[in-house]
């Protein structure tokens, strides 16, 4: 498919139709003119012999042109003339008519000077080749010219469409990873609009590889520390010279890989929340995700010694990620764990208020300093004192997931102003 | 030789330390800025090692101010910035040399030498005086050719006295220089030290400065 073929047949073809109608119009108009033209003739003619009959009695008539037929009769009906004796046409009335003879049309005029009836007659065929004549010679330089027509539009086409070419060719030449957005300076109104949309697609990929980048880079960075121990922590086990010593080197090194490995964990996590992934939702129940979670987490929070137990629970629906919002409590139970100290306890809560799901988690640990609230979230950010295992990505992930739920997080004390409390508030659904 | 270690991290602290202890050096361990500023402040150290990534203060904001103050400490920077700006920036800040992680041990600690033998002024690794020849890389010591084995202590508190060859060093300035934070001082160690030195490299090899503390004793004398 082709829009300049496409025009060119569709402007071709109105032109040629066009043109046709022009020349059945010009046609039938001439053809008229013709005719009151013959007719004026042949009253002439018949005028001009009637005048000739009165003044001479010789009844001699002149040259005739051939395509004329003279008939005369006198008053009693008897033809008394006739110019072609192989053509006899009828009396007709007086004044203008047409007969059919041997399958032909004849235009007539007869009249009578009031001693003979006079009728000049023309066959019609010879009218329409007039005719034709003339419409011919008035639409020949036009129809000639359809030829120049059609390349012209063919040109003029191609040229309208040029700025979409140029386009296509400015895209083309650039180098494969530019995405500088397109100049839109002397575009006709036209493109103009596509090409804004193009930009602004431009415009968000570049702003989406960025953040890729940007995350990639940091990524790699982060990864350094861990891997730096892991390779001191190798070497140690290569000096260790007595069993003790490599026993106690082997296990700081095996401490060093759960951390790289949770650290990798994490990051792939992050990778995946890309918010460009469309992912499948559903409504879930979070009272029940929050008993499930907490029963994920019984192993560690007894092993720790710590209290993981449910607290206000009722029944709270959210239209949302099932495996997201595992992960986003998961986290959160989790930061609580590790940081509320042996004996201490964790507390679930899940319920709705005002029509909105509400998630929460409520630890015994150091809490965090008003004034760190905000930085917290940030990737990678670990506050000053904080489990040296952690990634730095728990409660990034933990934003993530909220915004793309459009839920709200709250930072807050947990009992007697100890601790920390999370709270999760989705939207009313 | 005292160091002090300014690392964030606690695995890469704890190895840092294990292996540069093991190196037979004394090393001190702090996890943020401001507690480097204040152990430089009061301690003596021969060498920092400064990561820059810190809570409370940047590296580089400590590395600066120290400069600022004309500490001469020397400093070595370990870091995972390794992009070249950051790389010169650290340099010029004053540090003495960069090493980005990860890093290998042994590397660590050949470049940890460098920097103290530059800021002795020695071109030679070797610690050479009054017969003696110390080898920091291998913790060796030979006296007129002869390997004589020495504890790592031992090995400390000679290479202090060699640091700047006939300078006099107190029991105090020993003592600050080979024993870190949390270590068990007895009153008597570095008397104790000197004694063994003595036992094995002759009376001499060692001077009392009454009053005043140790020294080395110059080649003439040692050899009495």
């Amino acid at each position: 498919m082709s829009i300049r073929k496409n025009l060119f047949v569709a402007l071709l073809s109105a032109l040629l139709l066009v043109g046709l109608a022009a020349s059945a119009a010009t046609y039938i108009a001439a053809r008229n003119e013709a005719n009151e033209l013959f007719d004026y003739q042949l009253r002439q003619m018949a005028l001009s012999l009637r005048d000739q009959t009165l003044q001479s009695q010789n009844e001699i008539f002149p040259e005739f042109d051939y395509d004329f037929i003279v008939q005369v009769w006198d008053s009693a009906g008897t033809r008394v003339y006739l110019s072609d004796q192989n053509i006899a046409l009828p009396q007709s009335g007086l004044g203008f008519d047409t007969v059919p003879v041997n399958g032909e049309d004849w235009r007539t005029f007869t009249m009578s000077n009031g001693v003979k009836v006079i009728q000049v007659a023309q066959p019609m065929g010879l009218r329409r080749d007039r005719a034709a004549a003339i419409a011919l010679r008035i639409l020949a330089p036009l129809l000639a010219s359809i030829p120049l027509f059609a390349l012209l539009i063919w040109l003029l086409v191609g040229r309208g469409l040029r700025p979409l070419a140029d386009i296509a060719r400015a895209l083309g030449t650039r180098a494969p990873s530019s995405l500088e957005p397109l100049s839109e300076e002397g575009l006709p109104g036209e493109i103009q609009p596509m090409v804004a949309q193009l930009n602004g697609l431009l415009d968000r990929l570049a702003e989406a590889i960025e953040t890729q980048k940007q995350f990639t880079a940091d990524a790699a960075h982060e990864l350094r520390s861990p891997l730096t121990a892991l390779q001191l922590q190798v070497q140690l086990v290569e000096r260790a010279r007595s069993t003790e010593d490599r026993h106690d080197a082997l296990e700081q090194l095996k401490t060093g890989i759960r951390r790289a490995s949770r650290l990798v964990e994490q990051l792939l996590t992050m990778a995946r929340l890309d918010p460009a992934v469309v992912q499948a939702r559903s409504i879930i129940e979070l009272d029940e995700l929050a008993a499930s979670v907490a029963a994920d987490f019984e192993t560690l929070a007894a092993a720790k010694r710590v209290g993981l137990r449910l607290g206000r629970i009722g029944p709270a629906r959210v239209d949302g990620v099932p495996q997201a919002l595992r992960t986003l409590l998961g986290n959160l139970v989790d930061n609580a764990i590790r940081y509320t100290p042996e004996g201490g306890k964790v507390t679930l809560d899940a319920y709705a208020e005002d029509g909105r799901a509400i998630f929460s988690v409520t630890d015994a640990g150091p809490g965090i300093p008003i004034e760190e609230r905000q930085r917290v979230f940030d990737r990678f950010y670990r506050l000053p004192g904080s489990d040296p295992q952690g990634s730095g990505l728990g409660l990034a992930i933990v934003r993530r997931i909220a915004e793309s739920h459009r839920a709200e997080i709250e930072l807050g004390e947990g009992e007697a102003g100890r601790g920390l409390r999370v709270i999760v508030r989705f939207p009313a659904s | 030789m005292r160091l002090l270690l300014v690392e964030d991290d606690s695995m890469i602290g704890v190895s840092i330390r294990k292996g540069l202890r093991d190196e037979g050096y004394t090393v001190d361990w702090v996890q943020d800025g401001r507690a480097a500023e204040v152990a430089i402040e009061t301690e003596p150290y021969a060498l920092v090692l400064l990561d820059l990534g810190l809570p409370h203060k940047d590296g580089l904001a400590v590395l600066a101010s120290l400069r600022a103050r004309h500490r001469r400490v020397p400093v070595l920077v370990i870091t995972a910035r390794d992009a070249v700006p950051d790389r010169i920036k650290g340099l010029d800040l004053g540090a003495d040399d960069y090493l980005v992680k990860p890093f290998d041990l042994d590397e660590l600690a050949a470049r940890i030498r460098a920097v103290l033998r530059r800021h002795e002024g020695r071109a030679e690794p070797l610690l050479a005086f009054g017969g003696l020849i110390l080898d920091p890389a291998t913790h060796s010591l030979k006296q007129r050719g002869r390997d004589v084995p020495v504890s790592a202590r031992e090995f400390a508190l000679l290479a202090a006295l060699l640091e700047r060859p006939g300078t006099t060093l107190s029991r105090a300035q020993l003592e600050e220089r080979l024993y870190g934070w949390g270590e068990e001082v007895a009153s008597n160690s570095i008397e104790v030290h000197v004694h063994n030195l003595r036992k094995k490299l002759g009376e001499g090899a060692i001077r009392t400065v009454r009053g005043v503390g140790y020294s080395i004793a110059h080649e003439d004398e040692a050899s009495a």
